[in-house]
């Protein structure tokens, strides 16, 4: 794997194919977390660790349980259709360990992340990524570049996020279109915006 | 006109209307002694002073009646002799009410300040001449009113190099730095040659904007003798800001939150440099000033002598009354003065005039929304966001306010002038800082 | 085909296990102690977040509650039946809580009270405050009616009338929003029972009240005399003894010759204030805080 494919792969992830406004992925925490920017960050932070780890683990289950055939008793058992129940498993078993560490190791992160924190658990981005890798047939090496910079991607939409609503927050909105109307509208032409990347790698 | 040294032109500002010409070609009068005058206790920014006097004393034209209060206060001097009478409250220009002393005139103006002049004040020691201004109660008379003693004693690990001299009087409407500088010219010198005297520097520069060609020609003239260099400055509001004037003259910028003296300049009104040299050559406390008394509804507009305690009453009556229905009473000029809503309101040390308008010379309050047209972040010479920190403020939101600096701002009302929206950006700001100055004390309190 | 089935559904289970042993492992090693009492007590308190008990918001005093053994009734939102529940999750008996309501001390609104000036700038107390003048009425200790308590307040009971604050009793639940924010220092915490209170505030000389008011108080402590023990000075201002308020009918007894000690419910009255129906709830319509 060269750097030129290293350089593709996460250009391709961060800005042509964005997890969040281009394959409207993760949509929860894109709008429950993106207040303040401090706790987009750390849940940018969170997302991109669950979904290195997830990707890389999830890689090694791709790579030397799913995608393998086993003879058992002169029958052949192709275990790929367990694929998304297995992932969903280590995901959600990561999380989980993720959310104890984190209790204990940062007790006012873990706080300000609240419910969306558990929420990684069954966020469909994470399961994308893993699923991407595992339809792309990558390995284990691209697999994590690709999970790293799906996670990058997330943190960018985010952060641009939270801070169009900061500000957002101080503007006069008219009352029918306050909170969650208004966040809807700006993601929708964050997302317009995004489009323009499209062709950037092929 | 011809500069004498290289000057900067600073960031922003603006060209209103200045209104001077009312005022400035008529020489300033000594206004007639009153009966009675209540003279503000506190008329310095710091430390309040405390009453030395009771009632029913006699006391002498220049006697000390309030001793300050801490280094950085200023005491308060009788401004006429006769008898001590109540302690009132009088209206205070910056609203609320303020205690003041009393004082009866006998009528005889008889001086006894008990401070003895020092002509040969070359041959003097520092300490003596700078105990004398502190005793004279000599503070910063171009608005701040900041104790001048303290400002002549910077910490010694700051090198000053520069004097400043602010003549620059941009303030529209204002005539009495120029008037106090063409008729008492040579006083304003050598005030300026005491005050560079005691910080030891020799490099004195006087700002004056172009607009009072009479009072530069008058201020070169003698300046060589006193080792003054006179230079004139353009004339763009605001130009006599104390940022804005080291930065016209030095091409040093005094960083956020920092003091002239962090770039090596200690900045003096014109004004303070004459109470300067009669506090040290006369041995008379400041006790009056160069007060300017106009306007559009005022009969005669001009300059007056006006001692500490008249009130603003009094004085309009000395200008001849109100020829026109006034709409406004505005202490100090139209951009920084506060608008009064009585007219018992006294002159002290920093009253620099007493304006009127009249209701079309007024804005009415609208405030629109900020349309982010940006007029006012290309005029705010402190390089602020006045806009969307205004936004900030409405929705209280004065952390963020405060990272944007807001606590720059010196209320020069450059942005509230430029404000097609017309919101009143200065009220804004004022409040924000209100609310972070009680944020920090209460922070402190906590500390302590 | 059952091989198929059985080996993937041994293998799935194979996975869970190890991982659940794992994260059991982690859960043991790392624990951190929570007490589920913290989460009872806040799903019990009203939500509101006030901060009116003195804490960061209702989670944080549910915390003080728990560990620290804060007095429930330190919150003035919650019902009795709240504090009964919460009372039982902690096991500790409620303290007695004496039901407390914001009074605003001024009775001078626009029309009743003389003006020094026209106010023309940002329509907020706090704003108006910092300029000379501070708003335009005359009176410098009295309400300047731009409304910055009824904006604080979380429970919409105060409203502005006629340029002066009146407070709904029956909506106010004395979480001391309005007494910190107004820049007169007009409103106080009292006791809900107390039926009158003296409607002025003014530090100015008696003199000078009448010609900036209707209904001053001159401090001519004609109620004082009439009976001690109700009625007390308080920093200069005459008060009513909130340890020992009298009946509504002290009013007329007295003969205030001002009309400052009133009524609560003719206050209200003079205010042209319409009486509301409390929302049934513990606390209606909250407005949501985010906690910065």
């Amino acid at each position: 794997m060269d750097t030129n494919e290293i350089l593709v792969l996460t250009v391709g992830a961060i800005l042509v194919n964005n997890v969040v406004l281009s394959r409207i992925l993760g949509i929860c925490p894109f709008l429950g977390v993106s207040k303040r920017i401090e706790t987009a960050l750390g849940m940018s932070g969170a997302v991109i660790f669950v979904m290195t780890l997830a990707s890389f683990v999830t890689a090694l289950f791709n790579r030397f349980l799913v995608t393998q055939t086993f003879t058992i008793n002169g029958t052949e058992v192709d275990l790929s259709f367990t694929r998304i129940l297995l992932f969903i498993v280590v995901i959600a078993a990561l999380v989980q360990i993720v959310e104890i560490l984190l209790k204990k190791f940062s007790p006012s992160l873990y706080v300000s992340l609240g419910i969306y924190l558990p929420l990684i658990t069954t966020n469909c981005a994470v399961l994308g990524a893993a699923e991407l890798n595992a339809d792309a047939s990558r390995g284990l090496i691209s697999s994590t570049v690709f999970g790293f910079s799906t996670g990058v991607g997330f943190g960018l939409a985010l952060l641009l996020f939270a801070s169009i609503r900061e500000r957002l927050a101080i503007a006069r909105i008219p009352k029918a279109m306050e909170g969650t109307a208004i966040a809807l509208v700006t993601a929708g032409i964050l997302a317009m915006a995004f489009m323009g990347f499209s062709g950037l790698v092929k | 006109m011809n500069s004498p040294i290289r000057t900067w032109r600073f960031h922003g500002g603006v060209h209103p209307a200045d209104g001077k010409a009312l005022s400035n070609s008529v020489p300033a009068q000594r206004a007639p002694l009153l009966e009675r005058y209540t003279v503000a206790i506190q008329q310095n920014i710091g430390a309040p002073p405390k009453p030395v006097v009771q009632k029913g004393d006699t006391v002498k034209k220049g006697q000390l009646i309030a001793e300050p209060g801490g280094f950085v206060s200023a005491p308060v001097h009788a401004p006429t002799s006769g008898t001590v009478g109540d302690i009132v409250e009088v209206p205070g220009a910056n609203g609320g009410a303020i205690p003041a002393i009393e004082i009866i005139s006998d009528g005889k103006d008889e001086w006894g300040s008990g401070l003895d002049p020092i002509p040969n004040w070359k041959n003097t020691d520092r300490e003596i001449l700078k105990k004398r201004i502190a005793d004279a109660g000599i503070v910063g008379m171009g608005g701040a009113a900041f104790p001048t003693h303290v400002k002549l004693s910077p910490p010694p690990e700051k090198v000053i190099d520069t004097l400043i001299l602010n003549g620059a009087e941009c303030e529209p409407y204002l005539t009495a730095d120029h008037r106090l500088m063409l008729e008492r010219t040579e006083a304003v010198l050598e005030g300026a040659a005491i005050a560079a005297k005691i910080l030891r520097v020799d490099r004195v520069f006087l700002g004056i904007e172009e607009n009072k060609p009479d009072a530069i020609a008058a201020l070169n003239e003698k300046a060589g003798q006193y080792g003054v260099t006179v230079v004139p400055l353009h004339v763009r509001y605001p130009q006599g800001g104390e940022k804005q004037l080291i930065y016209a003259l030095t091409g040093r910028s005094v960083a956020t939150g920092g003091l002239p003296m962090d770039v090596g300049c200690v900045v003096q009104n014109v004004g303070s440099c004459a109470a300067i040299r009669d506090a040290v050559v006369e041995g008379h406390p400041l006790i009056e000033r160069y007060t300017t008394v106009t306007g559009t509804p005022v009969a005669n507009p001009g300059t007056w002598i006006l001692r500490f305690g008249t009130t603003v009453e009094q004085a309009l009556t000395f200008a001849g009354g109100v020829k026109a229905r006034a709409a406004k009473v505005i202490m100090g000029g139209p951009m920084m003065g506060f608008a009064q809503t009585s007219l018992g309101v006294t002159v002290t040390k920093n009253s620099s005039g007493i304006l009127l308008l009249q209701w079309k010379e007024t804005a009415e309050y609208t405030s629109n929304p900020c349309i982010r047209c940006g007029r006012c972040v290309r005029a705010c010479p402190m390089k602020l966001l006045p806009g969307p920190v205004s936004v900030m403020v409405e929705s209280e939101n004065y952390d963020e306010a405060e990272k944007n600096y807001v606590m720059d701002c010196m209320e020069c009302g450059v942005c509230t002038f430029v404000c097609p929206a017309k919101r009143p950006l200065v009220q804004h700001f004022r409040r924000a800082k209100a609310e972070i100055n009680a944020k920090r004390r209460a922070a402190k309190a906590k500390q302590a | 085909m059952l091989i198929t089935i059985l080996v993937s559904a041994g293998v799935v289970a194979a996975v869970g296990l190890i991982l659940g042993a794992l994260i059991g492992f982690t859960a043991k090693k790392f624990e951190v102690q929570t007490d589920p009492k913290i989460e009872a007590v806040q799903e019990l308190l009203p939500g509101a977040n006030c901060g009116g008990c003195g804490y960061a918001g209702c989670a944080d005093f549910a915390s003080a509650i728990v560990t620290k053994g804060a007095d429930p009734s330190g919150c003035s939102a919650c019902s009795d039946a709240m504090l009964a529940k919460i009372a039982e999750v902690t096991g500790k008996a409620a303290g007695k809580k004496e039901k407390m309501t914001a009074v605003v001390f001024c009775s001078g609104s626009f029309s009743r009270s003389a003006r020094a000036a026209d106010y023309n700038g940002i329509l907020d107390c706090r704003s108006a405050s910092i300029v000379a003048g501070g708003g335009g009425k005359a009176c410098r200790f009295g309400c300047l009616g731009y409304g910055s308590c009824a904006r604080a307040c979380p429970f919409g009971a105060i409203e502005i009338r006629d340029g002066l604050a009146v407070v709904h009793p029956e909506l106010c639940r004395a979480c001391g929003k309005c007494v910190n924010v107004c820049p007169r220092k007009l409103i106080r915490l009292v006791p809900a029972s107390a039926p009158i209170h003296v409607y002025c505030n003014s530090l100015e000389k008696p003199a000078k009240r009448r010609k900036f008011c209707k209904n001053p108080c001159l401090a001519c402590k004609k109620c004082i005399r009439t009976d001690e023990n109700h009625m007390q000075m308080q920093a200069g201002l005459v008060r009513v003894n909130y340890s020992n308020p009298p009946e509504a009918s002290f009013v007329e007894q007295v003969k205030c010759p001002t009309g400052a000690l009133q009524v609560e419910e003719i206050h209200r009255k003079i205010a042209a204030l319409k009486p509301v129906e409390p929302a049934p709830k513990a606390a209606p319509a909250p407005k949501k805080e985010e906690s910065k």
